[in-house]
């Protein structure tokens, strides 16, 4: 994850940049795109596959945690997974043309994931990459599917005319498959 | 996972939203709502999902996105920056300084027990929540098992009449003035040729014209069964009739009543 910038993304600084945007601290909020900017700009590319729509979502998720900061509790997950998780379900809603939200109301994700440095977020990177090269071709786009397209487990059933209940094996252990690289 | 192995793939399909099944749906998360260990098993398969980002960092936004961002936060309200915490000691009366802890203190208590009272009644209103949510889905499930017997092909479906009585055709309706729905049950209806279908009427109590509600053929053995919603407001009726109209129905009888409401 280039989370551009060299300062890392350890929870303390993350908690830090946290309080100085919830204090009103402009500075802080140019921190941040410059920290996370990549990821959720690079989510919402792939989920839209269009520049200009990706900005418009970059933007729309950075003013609404400017807007709102409290949405994000520090003590319960981190920055970078949230906001992914943010800008893909933002991206699916424009994807799917559903009106936005006006608060960012996702819940904290917590992981294991070390994205301490960028030595680590590079090897995290690697290793997603590298699981899901390695998992059977159906299951990965089944997983992508869900994920990057936002298609619902009928929708994808549909599509590929593979039973419902292939699909939802699939989602599961291609997630399964994710949880136990990290483990 | 191991206790609740039935709902590891639905779980995994809400942790993307990707489950759109509705009754698998109310289930799941009516199992959410008593159940710990799924709930940690969702928190973590969303952690999960969240890892598949990773897998789309690559390009940065242009220059002009962060510029366009920080205009637009100039531009927003301005929120007041916190001052840094400076306690001007030398202008508080000691005397006023001394109640300061015990003022902080009954603050804190005030703040305590208003937090312990709204977080009993989010417990409370959470589980009434998922009582609802239960209840709902028994209601389901059994509305949904009668309607499978009523329509299954293969029930055997028997009118018991008085002995040495031949069986009379009969029709019932089951009317939600409410929702406008009216339920028909049929059975002996006399076989029609091709082009003629029975046609339900509404009759309003307020005394205008009867209005179609729904058509319907009974099968080889006489019976039919129909579902219909009217569509408008809500109609009170005096009772329903039966005609039979050409193929597809019409907005206004043409035949005469064949079906009447009893008594």
């Amino acid at each position: 994850m280039r989370l551009s910038g060299t300062q890392v993304s350890d929870p303390k600084n993350e908690r830090a940049l946290i309080a100085r945007i919830r204090a009103g601290d402009e500075s802080a909020m140019s921190d941040l795109y410059d920290r996370y900017s990549g990821i959720v700009y690079g989510v919402a590319l792939r989920v839209l596959g269009n520049t200009m729509a990706a900005e418009d979502v970059l933007q729309e998720v950075f003013l609404q945690l400017w807007r709102n900061p409290q949405a994000f509790d520090a003590e319960r997950g981190r920055l970078a997974p949230w906001l992914a998780v943010i800008a893909r379900n933002r991206s699916i809603d424009v994807l799917r043309k559903r009106p936005m939200e006006e608060d960012i109301d996702e819940l904290p994700i917590s992981t294991g994931v070390n994205l301490e440095d960028e030595a680590s977020e590079r090897m995290a990177i690697d290793k997603v990459r590298g699981v899901l090269a390695q998992l059977p071709p159906d299951q990965r786009k089944t997983l992508e599917m869900a994920y990057f397209e936002g298609m619902t487990h009928t929708e994808i059933a549909s599509k590929t005319g593979e039973p419902l209940g292939t699909v939802k094996t699939r989602i599961r252990y291609g997630l399964l498959a994710l949880r136990k690289a990290f483990s | 996972m191991t206790q609740h192995a039935q709902y590891a793939d639905a779980l995994a399909l809400y942790a993307l939203g990707a489950l759109d099944d509705q009754r698998e749906l109310a289930e799941l998360q009516a199992h959410l709502g008593t159940c710990g260990e799924c709930r940690r098993e969702l928190e973590a398969l969303r952690a999960d999902a969240a890892l598949l980002a990773l897998s789309a960092v690559g390009p940065q936004p242009p220059q002009r996105s962060r510029e366009r961002l920080m205009r637009a936060i100039e531009a927003e309200p301005r929120r007041e920056m916190r001052p840094k915490s400076r306690v001007v000691l030398g202008r508080l009366r000691s005397r006023w300084l001394s109640f300061a802890p015990i003022t902080v203190a009954l603050l804190l208590v005030m703040i305590s027990a208003a937090l312990v009272l709204e977080n009993y009644r989010l417990r409370n209103r959470n589980v009434r929540l998922n009582a609802q949510i239960s209840t709902e889905v028994q209601n389901s499930a059994h509305a949904r098992a009668v309607l499978e017997v009523l329509n299954s092909q293969t029930t055997q479906k028997m009118v018991l009449v008085a002995a040495k009585e031949r069986p009379q055709p009969q029709v019932k309706t089951i009317y939600e003035e409410e929702k406008g729905r009216v339920l028909l049950l049929a059975s002996n209806l006399a076989p029609l040729p091709a082009d003629k279908v029975y046609e339900l009427w509404l009759l309003p109590a307020s005394g205008a014209a009867p209005m179609p509600a729904g058509i319907f053929k009974p099968d080889a053995n006489g019976n039919s069964m129909m579902l219909q919603t009217m569509g408008s407001d809500s109609i009170a009726a005096k009772g329903f009739a039966i005609t039979i109209e050409n193929s597809g129905g019409s907005q206004t009888p043409t035949s005469p009543i064949v079906f009447a409401p009893a008594g």
